[in-house]
């Protein structure tokens, strides 16, 4: 079964093996350039775990090779480099250099290789809460609140203590102790804030392991996995707040 | 970003910001969250338990301009109706009153959520005879 996911276009399954040829030389064709000929090739509909020849899609990825790759590469793609071959050779450099930087720029990024990668499995992250809210409308069941109510509940505080703060300094008459309260706040939530992305680096290696078992065997596995990538990162999101709202009414 | 004249309008003047007794037995209480950008909204709703009339709202959001603007409009549309036609107010509407651009739809579902929530904690409240599948996951 090939789902496409609407969000790139693209299959979201790993591409097999391509066998096309090159179009110059009718070799076989290499990824970004023909190894025999050398000549570019028109870009490929691949993810962008594919364009970096990472088909199985790991997200712990050697960022450094990554980086080397990158740069090696937009190096060949360069306009100045493809400046005396064919118009369509030009403009494919050219779709492959933008290509080429929004792989980069998105797998390089822990966060949003995450999502990306989410993405590639189906899962709609902005589209979350509207669709659940959706099926609570229709079944008349109360929506499960994505997030734990707790969380909720300890973001509405802090930012009740944080307006009081704001509204005291507007004043020029902030309360002590709530300063220090608040500023302990600031540093355990930036701790929490780095626990998550540990939290995250942890489930990418279970990813990684169900992934070498292959793909087919164990889509709920991924499922799963793929679920609990998203929680954190939904939970990041109400820390990513409060550690700037935090750091913004300390610093006022 | 621009917004509506209406969404400005709710914003520098929010109707019915504030809060009510959480533990009061005629209050519901409604704390949503949306996780796309970790924004929070309180609703809270004051229920007349002969008529089942909302005869209050009050509400308050740390979000952005749009949830802020959603959530005044919501306190507005509830106030006076019914708990059950309170249930049928949806976010499409909100977002076709307040014109609110596709980015921003998820701030007008906070507020349904936060309606349908702030209901659901007021029925479990009155122990009601058809309990709102509080048990449901
Ligand atoms: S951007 Fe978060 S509720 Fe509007």
């Amino acid at each position: 079964m090939t789902t496409k996911s609407a969000f790139t276009g693209i299959s979201t399954k790993p591409p097999a093996e391509e066998n096309h040829s090159c179009w110059s030389c009718g070799a076989m064709r290499a990824a970004h350039f023909c190894e025999s000929c050398g000549k570019v090739q028109p870009p490929a509909p691949v993810d962008y775990f594919a364009f970096f020849g990472l088909p199985r899609r790991q997200l712990n990825l050697d960022v450094a090779k990554l980086e080397k790759d990158f740069y090696e590469l937009s190096r060949k793609l360069h306009p100045d480099v493809s400046a005396r071959a064919s118009a369509q050779e030009q403009e494919w450099s050219l779709e492959q250099s933008s290509m080429l930087n929004d792989a980069y720029r998105t797998l390089r990024d822990p966060i949003k290789r995450t999502q990306y990668l989410l993405r590639l499995e189906g899962i709609e992250l902005e589209e979350q809460s509207k669709s659940a809210t959706e099926r609570a409308r229709a079944t008349g069941e109360t929506k499960k609140q994505i997030v734990p109510p707790d969380l909720l509940e300890e973001v509405f505080e802090l930012n009740m203590q944080l307006e009081e703060l704001r509204a005291q300094k507007k004043m020029g008459e902030d309360d002590p102790a709530l300063v220090e309260e608040v500023g302990r706040q600031k540093l355990e939530l930036e701790e929490r804030y780095d626990g998550l992305l540990e939290e995250l680096e942890n489930y990418w290696k279970e990813w990684d392991v169900l992934i070498d078992r292959g793909p087919e065997a164990n889509a709920e596995e991924r499922a799963a996995v793929a679920k609990k990538m998203v929680d954190v990162l939904n939970r990041r999101n109400y820390i990513r707040n409060l550690v700037r709202d935090v750091t913004a009414v300390l610093e006022s | 970003m621009a917004y509506s004249d209406k969404v400005i309008d709710h914003y520098n003047n929010p109707r019915n910001v504030g809060s009510m007794d959480k533990s009061s037995a005629d209050v519901g209480t409604g704390l949503v969250g949306a996780p796309e950008c970790g924004d929070v909204m309180k609703l809270q709703i004051k229920v007349n338990p002969q008529t089942n009339v909302i005869e209050d709202a009050k509400f308050k959001t740390f979000g952005c301009g749009s949830a802020i603007a959603s959530s005044s409009l919501a306190t507005e549309w509830v106030k006076g109706k019914t708990i059950d036609e309170a249930l049928t107010i949806k976010n499409t509407e909100i977002v076709k009153e307040l014109s609110l651009p596709p980015v921003k739809i998820h701030c007008s579902v906070l507020a349904e959520d936060a309606i349908r929530a702030a209901i659901c904690d007021w029925k479990k409240k009155q122990g009601a005879e058809k309990p709102v599948a509080a048990e449901a996951k």
